[in-house]
């Protein structure tokens, strides 16, 4: 067998990236790791630790977490975060995946407006409206209601309709115009063909239109005033300095759910993300 | 098309006409129906809470008025919800309990109800001194707008199976059967000298006497207050004048000099928070041999206390009951040098060398909503909330020092006592019953907290700031005046 000769050039390259790119990842990883570890201390305080880690180790947080609701309800917090998170997905990605359909495939009057206005009102940081937003809420008599969570953000995710739509422009017209011939109406259109070649575009627009309300702690603070109401990134901030491993186990039970969706859905993940960033 | 626009756009306007007239009409929120049921939110503070005092408050009163349909719930909030903003929108409590300045800038922007002390059965068993902490003057007018439950000041916490075996012999020397490093600052000065020249780590870092975050007003006001320094001045008519502002009157910087020196037998923690988070545990394992805290903080030395001994062997039951046995609380010394130095021995100091200190402390009460819409069973729920069965069974479940003279009395629970006492004489300076009293916390925390690091900046190379009691003075001036800009310059 003929051997490959690699260059020293070559080799002494990949050594670099590797130590790099490990080096990245250790940066990255290690405050992950840290919180890991710290959920797990058994006397449940930052200052218990030595060097990087607890002193010693148990699973008295994760127990405490789920068992001593009197205080800190964080069962409840989180079948909250999963009510609004899931129907905000639901909601949202139907909004946004019409919304970026409508302005790819059809040509109407202010169609170049609606998608200028929407772009300059995508820069504007979404806190700078929060007090109109409560204002708003308190006369819909919508505070301290789950549902004003998911009517704000199921309503702001169209504002992100350009990816989708990049994606949306991929698609050949020929196709929609062979359906158009063969009878075939704007909502079967969208039905049988859009939504089936969209796949890996739906997954990342649920996925991240579920991230959003997951983590979310503004809004939820601004609305939600009673305890039992609360999502898990308000009800983690209200914890008392005492207990932060606590915190942590909280920490890392909320982030669980979403690196699974993420790995288990990676694979229409990146599709989603590179589509239609390649026009063909 | 043009007929559906038009037919759309008379649907929208009419949608829109009878949403205003919605809003409209009578706005009278009393109850008409007599059996309608009065529900009450109260927000209690999280550690009544957490150790189930709310609940039996609640049940006891729900119990008492079921038959006048008043029910009493759990305002279920953030412990430190903003009234004023929510109380306007209806999301506020009914009934609030805080520590008197918190409830006071309520009061002084009409969130809480001026109310009678009269209605009130606890009235004539709590001190003029606790219902002070509770008054404004509007107009020349005094309002009462809260009903004092318990007082807090900052206390010291031990362990007595930490205490220095031969206390009796070599640390009391009146004999008084009372350790001399809990009734002096010099002989708490000595003793933690006498830990930190001893430590027998290679670092020096795993023994300590007293620690303290120094940035901290509330928790080592008497620095400043013992020698003469304080807040806001008074007018002849004996109101708070907030714009005499005295944190440097009186000698308090030689007040500050003490608190430097004190520092210097510390770690760099004292100068931010990082003794104040980490005083449960370092109380715990005996690296620091005190340290000071408020009442309401008893069951978390206990907690890690515990925690410690269960890691020596010992069971569950065991470790908590020595732990409740050996974490002790006790008051802050009441000794100071009047030249503010405590490298000086005790023996050697005559009474007129001594200043009595003063510390800060603070007023928890009930307040009533202004927008409540029951006033009435409000008045009847803190009536019930204040009596002396109540009080009794708060000061069982939390260890609070209470307000009413009756309760403290008969407890025969020594530090509520001596809280109680401390009040009565003066010892206390409560925090200050206005709104203005906000800006007084950056400026002095930043000030406390750069004192208390001039003692390691000789170390670090770098130059010190506060040598002198006149750099001191200026220091303290330059506080005053930066909390005078905040009340009235910044703030119009």
């Amino acid at each position: 067998m003929k051997k490959k000769h690699v260059s020293k050039a070559a080799i002494l390259d990949a050594v670099i990236t590797y130590v790099i790119l490990i080096a990245v990842c250790v940066i990255f990883f290690f405050p992950v790791l840290w919180i890991i570890a710290s959920s797990f201390s058994r006397s449940g305080s930052i200052y218990d630790i030595k060097g990087f880690f607890p002193s010693s180790f148990s699973m008295a947080s994760y127990v405490k977490l789920f068992r001593d609701t009197a205080m800190y309800n964080y069962p409840n917090w989180l079948l909250n975060t999963l009510f609004v998170a899931v129907f905000s997905s639901l909601i949202g990605t139907v909004l946004v995946i019409l919304t970026a359909f409508t302005i790819s495939t059809f040509q109407f009057k202010s169609r170049r407006l609606l998608m200028k206005s929407a772009l300059v009102l995508s820069m504007f940081p979404s806190f700078m409206g929060m007090t109109a937003v409560y204002l708003i809420m308190v006369n819909f008599n919508l505070i301290n209601q789950l549902w004003s969570l998911i009517l704000i953000y199921a309503a702001g995710a169209p504002m992100g309709y350009l990816v989708q739509k990049g994606y949306f422009d991929t698609i050949s017209n020929t196709i929609y115009e062979a359906a158009r011939i063969d009878g075939a109406t704007n909502g079967m259109i969208f039905r049988k063909i859009t939504l089936p070649l969209a796949k890996p575009m739906i997954v990342y627009t649920a996925l991240t239109q579920f991230a959003w309300p997951w983590s979310d702690f503004i809004l939820p603070k601004l609305l939600l005033k009673n305890k039992e109401l609360w999502t898990v990134s308000v009800g983690l901030a209200s914890l008392d300095e005492t207990q932060f491993s606590r915190f942590a186990a909280g920490s890392v039970f909320i982030s669980v759910p979403i690196v699974i969706l993420y790995f288990s859905l990676s694979k229409f993940l990146v599709a989603g993300v590179s589509a239609g960033a390649v026009k063909e | 098309m043009r007929r559906i626009r038009r037919d759309f756009a008379v649907t929208a306007c009419v949608c829109m006409i009878a949403g205003m007239l919605a809003g409209c009409g009578n706005s009278d929120s009393t109850p008409k129906d007599p059996d309608e049921i009065i529900t009450l939110r109260i927000l209690e503070n999280d550690t009544a809470k957490s150790k189930g005092y709310l609940d039996e408050l609640l049940n006891a009163f729900n119990e008492a008025h079921k038959e006048e349909g008043i029910v009493a719930v759990d305002a279920n909030m953030d412990e430190y919800s903003n009234l004023a903003e929510n109380g306007p929108y209806g999301y506020g409590p009914d009934v609030i309990y805080q520590a008197n300045d918190k409830l006071m800038a309520y009061a002084s922007d009409k969130h809480i109800l001026p109310i009678s002390p009269e209605d009130y059965e606890c009235a004539e068993y709590i001190p003029e001194q606790a219902w002070d902490a509770f008054r404004l003057q509007v107009d020349g007018e005094s309002y009462t707008c809260g009903i004092p439950v318990n007082i807090q000041e900052p206390m010291l916490f031990y362990r007595a199976d930490k205490m220095p075996e031969n206390w009796e012999t070599e640390w009391d020397d009146d004999g008084n059967g009372v350790a001399d490093f809990f009734e002096n600052w010099n002989d708490l000065y000595a003793y933690s000298k006498y830990l930190r020249d001893t430590d027998p780590s290679a670092n020096k870092d795993s023994q300590y006497g007293f620690m303290a975050s120094f940035n901290n007003l509330y928790l080592n006001g008497e620095f400043i207050f013992s020698y003469g320094g304080y807040v806001f001045g008074k007018n002849a008519d004996g109101t708070l004048n907030t714009e005499d502002i005295g944190f440097g009157k009186g000698n308090a910087a030689t007040g500050l000099m003490a608190l430097r020196q004190m520092a210097g037998l510390m770690n760099e923690g004292c100068i931010d928070d990082t003794i104040t988070s980490t005083r449960y545990e370092k109380v715990a394992d005996g690296t620091y041999f005190c340290t000071v805290s408020t009442p309401d903080t008893y069951t978390l030395f206990v907690e890690k206390l515990a925690l410690q001994y269960e890691d020596s062997g010992m069971s569950k039951e065991e470790a908590q009951a020595k732990a409740e046995e050996n974490l002790k609380m006790v008051e802050l010394p009441v000794r100071l040098p009047a030249d503010g130095d405590l490298s000086r021995d005790s023996s050697e100091l005559a009474d007129g060398d001594w200043v009595e200190s003063v510390v800060m402390g603070g007023v928890n009460g009930y307040g009533i909503s202004s927008y409540t819409k029951y006033k009435d069973a409000c008045v009847e729920f803190v009536n019930f909330a204040t009596s002396y069965d109540m009080i009794k069974t708060r000061q069982e479940m939390l260890g609070i020092a209470p307000t009413r003279s009756d309760v403290s009395a008969e407890s025969g629970d020594q530090t509520s006592e001596l809280i109680f006492q401390s009040l009565s004489e003066n010892r206390i300076y409560l925090m200050p019953s206005v709104k203005e009293v906000d800006q007084i916390w950056t400026p002095s925390q930043t000030l406390l907290g750069d004192v208390a690091k001039d003692s390691f900046r000789a170390n670090s190379g770098e130059t010190e700031k506060y040598k002198t009691v006149e750099d001191m003075q200026t220091a303290l001036d330059g506080v005053s005046k930066n909390i005078y800009d905040a009340i009235y310059t910044l703030a119009d």
